[in-house]
C-alpha cells in the first residue's frame, strides 16, 4: 500500500475517533498490541483481552455495514478482473463466512473460554503434559480467531476507505483501495483453502501405503502407477518423499509399498486419497488387447509430531524378523539384502522396511512406521473415531471405491464421492491431484457442517 | 612359531612379566598358515563415496552405462541363487542404485553433465567385477553400511554382517544398567573393519570407558584404524595387532567386557561357500578349524582369564550346535568361571550368540 494511502488511512482512523464519539472496540484490534490513546501514559493491553471483548461486538464500517449485512445483500460476484467493490466485498465476505464455518466458529468461543479458565487455574501446570497440550490448543485457537477477525476488519476498513475516497472525489485513493480489495480477495481465497485443513493431525507428515488389488500383474502395474502419482504429487507440493518399503511384483509393478511424505499439511491433503482407486484400460500385458479393470487400495497414516500422543512400545512385545531364504547366515553369507519386518505381538500390527543400506536402519524405519500405525490405532480407539481417514489398509474393503481412472474407451478421471472429474488422465497420473483433493475436502467439511 | 608383535598402534603394549602359564598357550595363534608378514605399512583405500567428485561426465553417457549395467544384472536372473545362494537380479539392481548414489554427486552440474567420484570407464570395470567375478558389492564401493555407521572395507577385511549388529545391542543393554562396566575397558577380538569396537566405543559414551581392538591381520588393523579415525574415536579405541589375547597380556583380570565374532565356519564348509564369500573374503576371517570351534573355545579360556568378576562377554557363533557346545564347555571345563549364560537368536531365528558374565 502506498504511503499516500497510509496517511489517508490514518485520517480515516481519526475521522472515526472524532466523528463517532464512542470508541468501538474493533478499531483497537488491528495490531497485536494496542496503546490506548485516552490514557496519559501509553498503556498496553494484550490483544487477546481485546479480542475477547470484540468477539461479541460485531465489527462494522463507519456507516454501520457488517459482514452479515454484506452477505445478506447478496451482491453478485463477478470475475476478479472486473466488477466493482461490491462484487469483491461480497466474494471476500463469502470466504470469511466459509472459513468461520470450517473453524466451527460458534463452538470456538466457548472452547476458548473454557481453555482460558483452565489456564488461569493455580494448579494448571501440575500436569505439565496436559498443560502443554491445552496451552497449545489455546494458542492455536486464539491465532485462528485473530486471523479471521483481522480479515473481517480489513474488509470493513477497505470499504470505509473506498467510501471516503468517493466522498472526497479522490480517484487515486479509490483505485488504490480497490486494488487492495482485489488482493484481499485472493488472500481470503487462500485462507479459505487453508481452513480446510483445521483437523488435529492435518498439519502432520504422513505415510502413504499402496496395495495392489486382485488381478496379478495387471493390478501390480496399476499400484506402481498410483505410487508414482503420489510421489509426483508430493514433489509438486515440494514435500520430501522417500520410499520406505516396496515389494515388487514378479513381472511388473508392485505388490505393496509405503512412501513417506514429509512436510506441513501432507496428511491433511493426502487423507483425501484414502480408499480404492480403479483403472480401466487396454492392458499392456494382454496380447489380445482386451480391456482390463484393476484396483489399488490407498491408506494414509499421520506421523504425529508431539510425543504426548505416542504409544509406548514395549521391546518385549516385538518380534523382529529378517526376510531371507533359509541358510546358515552369519559369516556364510554376504548379501546386501537387509529387509526387516517388525511384528507388534499384542496387536498383530506389522511394519517392514527394506530400502536402507543397513539392517539397523531398516529396523529404525520400520519402527517409525510401526509407531505411527500404533498411534493411529490408539487415536481411533480413544476417540472411537470411525472417520474414513483412520482406516488402515486392511480395513479398506475393496468396495470403498473413491475414484475411477478410465483410459479406454474414453478418457476421464472421476471422483465418485464428489463427482469432480477431468478429461485428462495423464496430468492426474503425473500428480495433478489438487483439484480432486480440495473438492473432496470442502465437500466433506461442508457435509460435516450441515449434519 | 611364536609371534611377538608390538604394533605401532598400541602405545600401551609394554612387555609384561608373565607369571601365568596359561597365557603362553593362549598366545599361540592356531592358524599358522595365516601368519602376517612383518607389519608392512598397509595403506587403506578410500571408499568411493568419500572421494572428491573430480570427474565430469555427460548425463547421457552415465545413462548408457546404467542401462548396460541393468541389462547385465537382468541377464543373471536367479542363476546365482541356484548355484550357491548368491544374489538375484533384483538384489543386483538395488546394488546398482547404491553404486550410483555413491559415485554420482547430486545435484548435477546442469541438465547435461554430472560430477562423479570415479570415471565412467571405471564404472564399467567395477560392474563387470561385481557380476562376472562375483566381487562383493561392498568391496566394489569400498564401504558397508552397518548399524548407523558407514565403514570402509577392502579385500583382506571381512565385510561386517547384519547379524553382528545385535552384539552392540547386548552391550548397550548391559552398560545401561551397570555404570561400572560402562566406565571399564572392553576388548573386541578379531575386530576386522572395527565395526564392533567403534559401535561399542559409541555406546560407552564419554564416561571414561574405552575399547581395545585386536586383529592378527595387518590389513584389518589398518582399515580399522582408518574407520576409528573417521569417527574420531582414536582416544577411546586402541588398536593392537596380534593373535587373540597375545596383545592383551597387560589386561589379565581387568576387562569389563569382551566381544568377538571370530572365524567359526568348519573348514570343510569353506569350499561350498557363496562365491562372494569363498572367493573374495579372507580365509583367516572365516575358517574356524575342523569343527569351527577352534577360536571360540580359545576365547572362552581367555575370557575366564581376562575378564574381571562381573565382566560381560558376547560371542557370535555358527548356530545352535556351536552355541550348545560352548555352553557345555563353559559349564564343565570352565566350571565356576561364568554365570548367567544365555543363548540369543538373530533376526532369522537362528541361535547365534552366547552371552554371559564372569563369576
Ligand atoms: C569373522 S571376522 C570378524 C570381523 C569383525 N569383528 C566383524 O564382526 O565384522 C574374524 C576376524 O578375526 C581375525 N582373526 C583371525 N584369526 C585371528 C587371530 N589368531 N588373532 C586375532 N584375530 C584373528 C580375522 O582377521 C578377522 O578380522
Amino acid at each position: 500500500m502506498s504511503c499516500f494511502v497510509r496517511t489517508k488511512r490514518l485520517s480515516l482512523f481519526l475521522v472515526k475517533l472524532v466523528g463517532k464519539s464512542s470508541l468501538s472496540p474493533h478499531i483497537l484490534c488491528s495490531s497485536s498490541w494496542f496503546c490506548c490513546p485516552r490514557k496519559t501514559a501509553p498503556y498496553c493491553v494484550p490483544s487477546s483481552a481485546l479480542l475477547q471483548i470484540r468477539f461479541w461486538a460485531a465489527a462494522s464500517t463507519s456507516d454501520g455495514l457488517t459482514l452479515q449485512a454484506i452477505l445478506a445483500n447478496n451482491w453478485s460476484i463477478l470475475d476478479e478482473n472486473d466488477g466493482d467493490w461490491k462484487s469483491h466485498a461480497s466474494a471476500i465476505a463469502r470466504s470469511i463466512h466459509l472459513i468461520k464455518r470450517r473453524l466451527q466458529w460458534d463452538k470456538l468461543k466457548p472452547r476458548l473460554d473454557m481453555l482460558s479458565f483452565q489456564l488461569n487455574k493455580a494448579d494448571f501446570w501440575d500436569d505439565p503434559m496436559r498443560a502443554a497440550k491445552l496451552s497449545r490448543e489455546h494458542g492455536s485457537l486464539l491465532g485462528k480467531m485473530k486471523l479471521v477477525n483481522a480479515l473481517e476488519q480489513d474488509l470493513l476498513d477497505h470499504i470505509d476507505l473506498i467510501k471516503l475516497a468517493r466522498q472526497d472525489n479522490d480517484a487515486h485513493l479509490e483505485s488504490e483501495s480497490l486494488k487492495a480489495l482485489v488482493n484481499m480477495r485472493k488472500n481470503a481465497k487462500e485462507k479459505e483453502l487453508e481452513a480446510l485443513l483445521a483437523g488435529d493431525q492435518d498439519s502432520c507428515s504422513c505415510y502413504i501405503e499402496i496395495q495392489a488389488g486382485a488381478g496379478g500383474t495387471e493390478s501390480m502395474d496399476w499400484a506402481a502407477m498410483v505410487m508414482q502419482m503420489y510421489m509426483s504429487w508430493a514433489q509438486r507440493r515440494r514435500y520430501k518423499v522417500t520410499v520406505v518399503d516396496e515389494m515388487p511384483g514378479e513381472i511388473a509393478g508392485i505388490k505393496r509399498a509405503t512412501i513417506k511424505v514429509d512436510g506441513e499439511f501432507a496428511f491433511g491433503y493426502a487423507k483425501a486419497e484414502i480408499g480404492v482407486h480403479r483403472l480401466v484400460r487396454i492392458s499392456p500385458f494382454d496380447s489380445n488387447k482386451r480391456r482390463h479393470t484393476s484396483f489399488a487400495a490407498v491408506a494414509v497414516i499421520p506421523i504425529l509430531g508431539d510425543g504426548s500422543t505416542h504409544v509406548q512400545i514395549n521391546e518385549s512385545d516385538l518380534r523382529i524378523e529378517r526376510f531371507r531364504a533359509g541358510g546358515a547366515g552369519g559369516q556364510h553369507v554376504n548379501t546386501t539384502e537387509s529387509a526387516v519386518r517388525i511384528v507388534h505381538i499384542p496387536t498383530g500390527v506389522t511394519a517392514t522396511c527394506q530400502n536402507e543400506r543397513s539392517q539397523h536402519q531398516n529396523k529404525a524405519s520400520a519402527m517409525a512406521v510401526l509407531q505411527s500405525r500404533l498411534d493411529q490405532l490408539e487415536l481411533a480407539r480413544q476417540a472411537q473415531l470411525n472417520a474414513q481417514h483412520t482406516k488402515s489398509l486392511t480395513d479398506i474393503t475393496w468396495g470403498s471405491q473413491i475414484r475411477s481412472y478410465v483410459l479406454h474407451p474414453y478418457r476421464m478421471v472421476k471422483d465418485l464421492r464428489t463427482n469432480y472429474e477431468v478429461s485428462d488422465p495423464d496430468s492426474v497420473l503425473e500428480g495433478d491431484l489438487d483439484g480432486f483433493i480440495l473438492s473432496y475436502l470442502s465437500a466433506s467439511l461442508d457435509k460435516d457442517d450441515d449434519a | 612359531m611364536k609371534v611377538t608383535l608390538t604394533s605401532v598402534y598400541s602405545p600401551y603394549c609394554f612387555p609384561t612379566l608373565l607369571k601365568s602359564s596359561s597365557l603362553s598357550t593362549l598366545c599361540r595363534p592356531f592358524c599358522s598358515s595365516a601368519l602376517p608378514s612383518p607389519p608392512t605399512c598397509v595403506k587403506p583405500q578410500v571408499p568411493i563415496f568419500l572421494r572428491p567428485p573430480i570427474y565430469s561426465n555427460k548425463l547421457c553417457d552415465l545413462n548408457k552405462w546404467h542401462d548396460w549395467a541393468k541389462g547385465v544384472a537382468f541377464s543373471i536372473g536367479s542363476t546365482f541363487v541356484h548355484s550357491d545362494n548368491g544374489p538375484d537380479s533384483s538384489i543386483l539392481c538395488r546394488e546398482l542404485k547404491w553404486l550410483m548414489e555413491d559415485a554420482v554427486e547430486v545435484p548435477s552440474l546442469d541438465d547435461e553433465r554430472v560430477r562423479m567420484r570415479i570415471d565412467i570407464e571405471e564404472l564399467y570395470c567395477l560392474w563387470k567385477q561385481r557380476v562376472h567375478e562375483r566381487r562383493p558389492f561392498q568391496y566394489v564401493v569400498g564401504c558397508e553400511h552397518w548399524r548407523d555407521l558407514v565403514l570402509s572395507v577392502q579385500e583382506g577385511v571381512l565385510i561386517p554382517r547384519p547379524e553382528t549388529e545385535l552384539v552392540v545391542d547386548f552391550v548397550s543393554d548391559v552398560v545401561s544398567e551397570n555404570e561400572e562396566l560402562k566406565r571399564g575397558v572392553w576388548a573386541d577380538l578379531g575386530t576386522g573393519s572395527g565395526a564392533l569396537a567403534i559401535s561399542i566405543g559409541g555406546v560407552l559414551g564419554s564416561g571414561g570407558g574405552r575399547v581395545i581392538a585386536t586383529d592378527l591381520s595387518p590389513v584389518a588393523v589398518a582399515v580399522a584404524a582408518y574407520n576409528v579415525h573417521r569417527y574420531c574415536l582414536q582416544d577411546k579405541i586402541e588398536l593392537r595387532e596380534g593373535s587373540w589375547f597375545e596383545p592383551l597380556k597387560d589386561m589379565e583380570g581387568k576387562l569389563a567386557g569382551l566381544v568377538s565374532n571370530p572365524p567359526y565356519i568348519p573348514s570343510k564348509d569353506i569350499s561350498g561357500l557363496q562365491a562372494e564369500v569363498g572367493r573374495h573374503e579372507p580365509r583367516l576371517a572365516l575358517d574356524g578349524g575342523i569343527d569351527g570351534l577352534h577360536a571360540l573355545l580359545h576365547l572362552c579360556d581367555g575370557a575366564a582369564l581376562l575378564l574381571k568378576p562381573g565382566g560381560f562377554f558376547a560371542f557370535e557363533t555358527n548356530g545352535e550346535q556351536q552355541c550348545k557346545a560352548l555352553i557345555d564347555y563353559m559349564e564343565n571345563n570352565r566350571r565356576g568361571s561364568f554365570c548367567n549364560l544365555e543363548i540369543r537368536a538373530d533376526f532369522a531365528r537362528i541361535q547365534r550368540f552366547v552371552i554371559g558374565f564372569r563369576q
